[in-house]
């Protein structure tokens, strides 16, 4: 494998691509996550269908398609162009957002149950209810979650090839087109993947280890 | 006397419901209540509203005399200086039983870590609790959750404390440990209006009862009134039920 | 063509994508039963193996794998040359890592106790296996394995890069003979819905209530 050498900076800048859109993919889809369960506890129903739409769509269909319309379908409609890697980083946010929301749901209504009322009679105000008794519970119930959704993200972003972002395995491609050399590069490539997300895996079941309590196990 | 917390004709309804109609009453400071009629008469909402929990769909709330929804205070300082026991312990599962009393005093009151923990600790104390501190709720049992809820309520200070139903939902060898934390807090003259089914529990510390059914309050009268000789039929045979 | 003819068109692709979901479902339902089984009742190092096949297998990109086989291994192994059968191998190798974690908690849920009380009867830990652990762990997996089938569904996308003539092949082929970037993406989109979101709901719901029913 060691031919590998000659391509590292370029293997690198790919690796580093795939980390990057991995981690503000789902960084933006917490985000998402959070305003579609609020959306679907809080809202009233044309928000509610809004937010199952957009859930149904963007889990029920492959990635590829997703990027593909936003790649095409939309710019094509709306006339506007965007840059590719905003188009990946776009599609990455809705469709991990649209996983998020799923869970997070589940998380806040397990918080929301029985709790809000005891915080509102100590005169709590809704902001420190939200920061003190909400988030620190919601956290840990979706820590082992989010692992999944890290880890499941950091393999999407393999579809990214069809439009073209010039990422991890799509930098495996272009080294195989090179040197007509597959099996050691996709080897080395499979590896690299399998190392990083299952650090990532450990990493945060190690975080959840240490900040987990008794009495609050994920909905998961 | 003036009341600490009053309601004069209180209504509450849920959509075409009505869960409580035309209730006036109201407790001084020191007196200890006690609601009590069969489930669904409109206890809990009445609290609720009395606790400034729900705002009432018409009628007042009073709280040392003002009239809490006419004069636009603040309801969070108000809700401060009433004490609330839920039905369910209603603990924040990510905090200890100190952690669960502290969160009030540190983020109301506005005390520094320290006097929080140790305001936590007296109330913990007061409750039978203080071998306890440092576990969670869910290593607890429901009567032993109860009392951290207790605690919780009352290591603020409040001026009444109302307790809605607050053994209901324990096994009948946790309530009595439940009821005699209550009992201790009314002997120390702790203003308290209480729903609850514990007869016995009235009999000892009420200085009056309030019989409700169908959200509204039906007869009112000293526990040796309602013992001996209730005027309705109602509470006669909720009477008879209740005690066996 | 006609947007109905074009319509026409990606359904006559569904078969295929359904043929590579269902075979490469049933590969790792085979492999995930034994994994989880290998991890709970088996020998040390068979617990071993099936805890880094499943560590590994979760871990790794699914399309990764694919060019992985047919690329790498397509020139030494014939078989890998047909991206039919190379998408379904190795869909199916890791719905096995994925399958092997839904059987193994479905199998914890079900308890010791009832592998003692199988056992206390007379029957052998095979035997107890047979009846006793894996018909309750089936339901209790259910749910589970619904969401992987739409997850396997989805994934069968990524076989048209190989050259599988599947339902995204057939988009793009669409695609570039009606120069049209509307109607194909969303059509297939809407086709991959319809079939992903019956199967994970429906399933989600039996299994909940068999759940209920059973007591389990």
């Amino acid at each position: 494998m060691l031919f590998l050498l000659d391509y590292s900076t370029f293997l690198i800048n790919g690796f580093i691509i795939t980390v990057e859109v991995t981690l503000i993919g789902v960084g933006l889809g917490l985000i998402l996550g959070i305003l579609a369960a609020l959306g679907d506890i809080f809202g009233g129903r044309i928000i509610k269908i809004i937010v199952n739409v957009y859930v149904e769509f963007f889990r029920g269909s492959p990635l590829i398609v997703q990027l593909f319309i936003f790649y095409f379908t939309i710019p094509m409609i709306t006339g506007i162009r965007m840059d590719v890697m905003l188009t990946a980083i776009l599609t990455l946010a809705l469709n991990s957002g649209a996983y998020q929301k799923g869970y997070l749901k589940g998380a806040m209504e397990a918080v929301f149950k029985d709790q809000l009322m005891a915080a509102l009679s100590l005169g709590l105000p809704t902001w420190k209810i939200f920061l003190y008794v909400v988030v620190p519970q919601a956290l840990r119930i979706v820590i082992p979650a989010w692992s999944n959704e890290l880890a499941s993200m950091g393999k999407s972003t393999t579809a990214l090839i069809v439009i073209g972002v010039r990422e991890f395995l799509n930098t495996g491609i272009s080294i195989t087109a090179q040197t007509f050399r597959p099996l050691e590069t996709y080897a080395f490539i499979t590896i690299v993947y399998f190392i990083w997300i299952y650090s990532m895996l450990k990493a945060l079941d190690m975080l959840y280890n240490k900040i987990k309590i008794p009495g609050l196990e994920p909905v998961i | 006397m003036t009341s600490i917390l009053e309601c004069r004709e209180l209504m509450k309804a849920y959509g075409k419901v009505i869960a409580v109609n035309n209730v006036s009453l109201g407790i001084g400071r020191g007196e200890t209540k006690v609601i009590f009629g069969p489930s669904g008469s409109g206890k809990s909402t009445l609290l609720r509203c009395l606790g400034l929990l729900e705002k009432p769909t018409k009628g007042s709330v009073y709280f040392n005399g003002v009239d809490v929804y006419v004069s636009k205070q603040d309801l969070n300082k108000l809700r401060a200086r009433i004490g609330f026991v839920f039905q369910e312990p209603s603990l924040f599962r990510h905090l200890t039983a100190l952690g669960n009393i502290m969160l009030g005093l540190k983020h109301v009151s506005g005390l520094s870590d320290a006097e929080a923990r140790r305001k936590a600790y007296e109330a913990l104390k007061l409750v039978r609790m203080e071998d306890w501190v440092n576990y969670y709720p869910a290593q607890l049992s429901g009567g032993q959750q109860q009392r951290v809820g207790i605690a919780r309520a009352i290591s603020m200070d409040p001026e009444v404390v109302l307790f809605d139903e607050p053994t209901a939902a324990l096994d009948v060898e946790l309530k009595w440990e439940v009821i005699s934390v209550m009992k201790d807090l009314a002997d120390r003259g702790t203003t308290m209006l209480v729903a609850t089914h514990e007869l016995r529990f009235a009999k000892e510390v009420a200085d009056e009862m309030i019989f409700m059914d169908q959200g509204q309050v039906l007869e009112v009268g000293s526990p040796d009134h309602f013992f001996t000789s209730p005027n309705t039929e109602r509470a006669r045979k909720f009477m008879a039920k209740i005690l066996g | 063509m006609t947007p109905v003819e074009q319509i026409v068109f990606l359904l006559k692709a569904v078969p295929v994508t359904l043929a590579i979901s269902f075979l490469s479902f049933l590969l790792g339902l085979g492999l995930g039963v034994s994994l989880a089984f290998m991890r709970i009742y088996g020998i040390a190092p068979l617990r071993y193996f099936s805890d880094s096949y499943e560590k590994f297998f979760r871990s790794v990109p699914v399309l990764a794998v694919m060019l992985l086989l047919y690329f790498g291994l397509g020139p030494l192994l014939p078989i890998f040359k047909d991206p039919f059968f190379t998408s379904v191998i190795s869909l199916g190798i890791v719905s096995g890592a994925n399958q092997s974690q839904i059987f193994r908690s479905a199998i914890s849920s079900v308890g010791r106790t009832q592998m003692l009380a199988a056992i206390s009867i007379g029957l052998t830990q095979l035997k107890a296996l047979r009846y006793v652990i894996f018909p309750q762990a089936l339901f209790l997996a259910v749910p589970g394995l619904g969401s992987e089938i739409a997850l396997l569904i989805k994934d069968s996308a990524y076989s048209f890069i190989i050259g599988v003539i599947e339902l995204m092949k057939h988009t793009d082929i669409l695609r570039a003979s009606q120069r049209s970037l509307i109607l194909p993406y969303i059509s297939s989109a809407i086709i991959y819905v319809v079939m992903t979101f019956p199967v994970a709901n429906y399933l989600d719901k039996w299994g909940s209530r068999k759940k209920r029913e059973l007591g389990l």
